[in-house]
């Protein structure tokens, strides 16, 4: 993440939480918290707690955050931002705690002629990782079509391109789903299954060959105990915990979405 | 397929819950930062460090990357990082316990390091790669922090042993793990009976061991890579170092990594040193004639001359303390040698010694370390310093971690001099200074270059200078001309002396050493042995010599 990407993510997590910038350079930012935002992420719960019990007026704290370093950022009280920096990774955190779940309208880009009617989707972002002395990540996203079934892939680029609002569009009206949400991710969810299965998974094999490799040589270590030590199965189960190839899916983020129909 | 599959299902009740409540729901703004946020927490490949990318502030050397590399790609996570003195073994470990905490493949982890280290690992870990390390100091410690550092005698001892035997580790890290080199010790056990998915044992002198006690570190990591102990005595028992087997050499360094200065392309601050010769005074030198006396005595076997002689040269104060003991023990009367030994110790005003290296700490007019060996001249020193108006620092292995902490930083910001004695070493980077002198020597070559390797280390800019003090016509000018200048200790890069005495198998250098120096009777006895000592480096040095040229013809 190079350090312009960084400042682009902060201002707009800041925007899209409400903050104001009290300033802003090319090499710092200063934002004045919401309180909100202050619960959310100075950890100063006590303050928060007697402010609300005396019933004073809270005062948000204002954030300096330094993007890139200058003569002027050296002399500046503030925190220097980095791919590494705790506080960028607290705000990823805060982000995706606060970016789970939604709900849009697709907008028509044409003024209509009648009613129109937007079919439900269901989309999903999912982290597949491939886990066992490695691991690798990939990030895939889904949308089902909650009339028909069908099941599209980059489903969030395609949100890109559209026009999407929160509240449903005049002349508009919602198709209520054939398939309801829980079947509807039951739906994915096997999706996701089967498009693991079908990959090639060498690399799980490669884990298990190690995995086999050291495993002989902690059983020949032992071959002469009769009754093996402890020690023996403590290792046997680390090297478990070390090799096995174990693959787990969490969704990133995903919901509901009204579209209109395209013909393509 | 057959690997385990597991579905995240708390997304799945959340969303439900909202649909059936009908929000609250995000914005398209921060639904698209979240997906962005894990594209960057997300890692793309197996292979590759992550690490780097999130520590842009640190200077990682190109041969710590490696190292990170090896260790998560061809080692699987469990290796020996051998690395020479300086070389940066905790920034080597922390960049591997970075990466598969930036993997997510370990989130509890626990480093075992020696008690004066603790703090500083816990700063480090912290401060350069932001990894939420913790001292140990309370027992519920093992259980609610994740990253946790602290001392293997702490960690051993019951309760704090069953708790952590309780804990599921994804990764131990070891410092100093030459400790560990014999299996019937209780350490031994200790670290045994750890789970080590991932383990790091951390040592900058494996080379020197014998060669069960690679087998044993080896399988302290990775049981069986080596064989089982009868094998192992079977197969490689006639070996005595590791070098001269090429096929058991192939096989540790499979699961050890080892740097060697020369092989970095890192350029070194230079070494410029110099010995300072000092003559006596006459009551000086009656002084050191009287304790030399003391050979003829009857009870000259039960004390080591070469010490008496030895703390003659460095001062009076040291001196007296031993001979007092010696008095005490012999209970009631002072045997008349003795007395007369007081009595010389009491006609010595002067130290000239002090006034040379006063005289050298005025023309330098910088930061000044001097070691010595013992407590009685550094307090005597400390006190005739400031006597001419300049402020030290003393300095103790001893010394609690905070007490080393604040000593060092009352040097840098404060005072001219840091008079430290032996074990200082451990843990203190004076980078800061580039001026040493060694008030006297020690016997073991080791200690001395771990004395240097404090300033002389990573980091330092600046040439280093380096002042041996020895009084003329003593046992010192001795050690300093037969040792020093014959083996060419100080010309040698760290680490060097000891490959030669690898290919040796002069694994036990230290105790040829201690003999010529603690056990000889008489100078003439440890010239003889000292030049015995010389003969065999420089036959080994022969040999590795013609070993490398050999090596290269073919």
């Amino acid at each position: 993440m190079q350090q312009h990407e960084i400042r682009r993510f902060v201002e707009r997590y800041f925007a899209a939480n409400g903050c104001t910038f009290v300033e802003a350079s090319d090499d710092y930012l200063t934002v004045q918290l919401t309180a909100e935002m202050d619960k959310e992420l100075m950890n100063r719960p006590f303050y928060w707690h007697y402010i609300e019990r005396i019933g004073g007026v809270p005062q948000p704290m204002q954030l300096t955050l330094i993007t890139r370093a200058s003569e002027r950022t050296d002399k500046l009280k503030g925190e220097r931002l980095h791919f590494g920096a705790p506080r960028l990774h607290q705000l990823f955190r805060s982000a995706q705690k606060r970016g789970s779940f939604i709900r849009l309208y697709e907008e028509p880009s044409a003024p209509l002629d009648g009613n129109a009617a937007l079919h439900p989707w269901l989309g999903m972002n999912v982290t597949i990782s491939y886990e066992c002395d490695r691991k690798k990540d990939e990030i895939v996203s889904l949308g089902l079509h909650l009339i028909s079934g069908t099941i599209v892939e980059s489903f969030h680029e395609r949100m890109r391109e559209r026009r999407l609002t929160p509240k449903i569009p005049d002349y508009c009206f919602t198709i209520s789903p054939l398939i309801k949400p829980r079947s509807g991710i039951g739906r994915l969810e096997q999706y996701i299954r089967s498009r693991i299965a079908a990959d090639n998974h060498a690399w799980a094999d490669e884990a298990r060959r190690r995995w086999a490799d050291d495993l002989a040589l902690l059983d020949e270590f032992y071959k002469d105990c009769e009754e093996k030590p402890e020690c023996y199965y403590i290792e046997k189960e680390a090297l478990e915990k070390q090799y096995k190839p174990r693959i787990t899916v969490s969704v990133i983020n995903g919901g509901l979405f009204y579209l209109l129909p395209r013909s393509s | 397929m057959n690997i385990d599959l597991e579905m995240d299902e708390t997304w799945k009740e959340e969303f439900l819950a909202r649909v059936e409540k009908d929000g609250p729901w995000a914005s398209w703004e921060m639904y698209e930062l979240a997906l962005e946020a894990a594209h960057h927490l997300s890692v793309p490949e197996f292979n590759g460090l992550q690490a780097p990318k999130h520590l842009p502030h640190l200077t990682i050397l190109p041969h710590q990357i490696e190292v990170a590399r090896r260790v998560v790609e061809e080692m699987n996570g469990k290796a020996i990082l051998a690395d020479e003195v300086g070389l940066g073994k905790t920034i080597e470990a922390g960049l591997v316990l970075k990466e598969y905490m930036i993997r997510g493949l370990v989130k509890k982890a626990l480093i075992l390091v020696p008690a004066s280290l603790v703090s500083q690992w816990v700063r480090e870990l912290n401060e350069k790669f932001f990894i939420p390390a913790v001292q140990q100091k309370k027992s519920y410690v093992w259980e609610q922090c994740d990253i946790v550092v602290s001392s293997i005698d702490t960690a051993k001892k019951p309760p704090h042993r069953d708790i952590i035997y309780g804990q599921s580790y994804d990764m131990i890290i070891i410092d100093e793990a030459h400790k560990l080199k014999n299996n019937k010790t209780k350490n031994y056990e200790f670290v045994q009976n750890l789970k080590k998915k991932f383990c790091l044992l951390l040592t900058a002198t494996p080379i020197q061991n014998r060669i069960e006690e690679i087998f044993n570190l080896v399988s302290l990591l990775k049981p069986g890579h080596l064989g089982n102990a009868e094998q192992f005595a079977k197969t490689y028992g006639k070996t005595r170092a590791i070098q001269t087997n090429d096929h058991l050499k192939a096989l540790v360094n499979k699961v050890m990594i080892r740097n060697r200065r020369a092989d970095t392309p890192i350029e070194w601050a230079k070494r410029h040193v110099e010995p300072v010769l000092i003559e006596f005074t006459n009551e000086e030198r009656e002084l050191y004639e009287a304790v030399k006396a003391l050979r003829r005595e009857s009870f000259a076997g039960s004390f080591s001359l070469i010490t008496l002689l030895r703390e003659a040269c460095s001062s009076r104060e040291a001196l007296f303390l031993t001979i007092k003991n010696m008095i005490d023990k012999c209970g009631g009367a002072v045997p008349e040698p003795l007395e007369r030994v007081l009595e010389k110790i009491n006609a010595v005003t002067t130290n000239s010694k002090a006034e040379k290296a006063l005289e050298l700490i005025r023309s330098i007019n910088d930061k000044v370390i001097i070691f010595t060996e013992y407590r009685a001249t550094q307090f005597y020193l400390q006190w005739f310093l400031k006597q001419h108006g300049i402020s030290s620092v003393p300095f103790r292995g001893g010394f609690r971690r905070g007490k080393k902490d604040w000593m060092q930083e009352l040097f840098k910001h404060h005072a001219q001099v840091f008079i430290a004695t032996e074990a200082g070493g451990e843990g203190i980077n004076l980078q800061f200074c580039r001026y040493v002198i060694n008030y006297d020597l020690p016997w073991n070559p080791m200690r001395l270059e771990q004395r240097i390797g404090r300033v002389h280390r990573l980091g330092q800019t600046d040439d280093v200078y380096i002042y041996n003090f020895a009084v003329k016509q003593t046992v010192e000018e001795h050690i300093l001309t037969l040792l020093y200048e014959k083996i060419r200790l100080f010309e040698r890069v760290v680490g060097e002396l000891d490959d030669i005495l690898a290919k040796m198998n002069l694994a036990n250098l230290e105790r040829y050493f201690e003999d010529a120096f603690v056990h000889s009777r008489s100078e003439r006895e440890m010239k003889i042995k000292m030049e015995n000592i010389v003969a065999m480096i420089e036959l080994a040095e022969q040999l590795g010599k013609e070993g490398g040229e050999r090596h290269a013809t073919t």
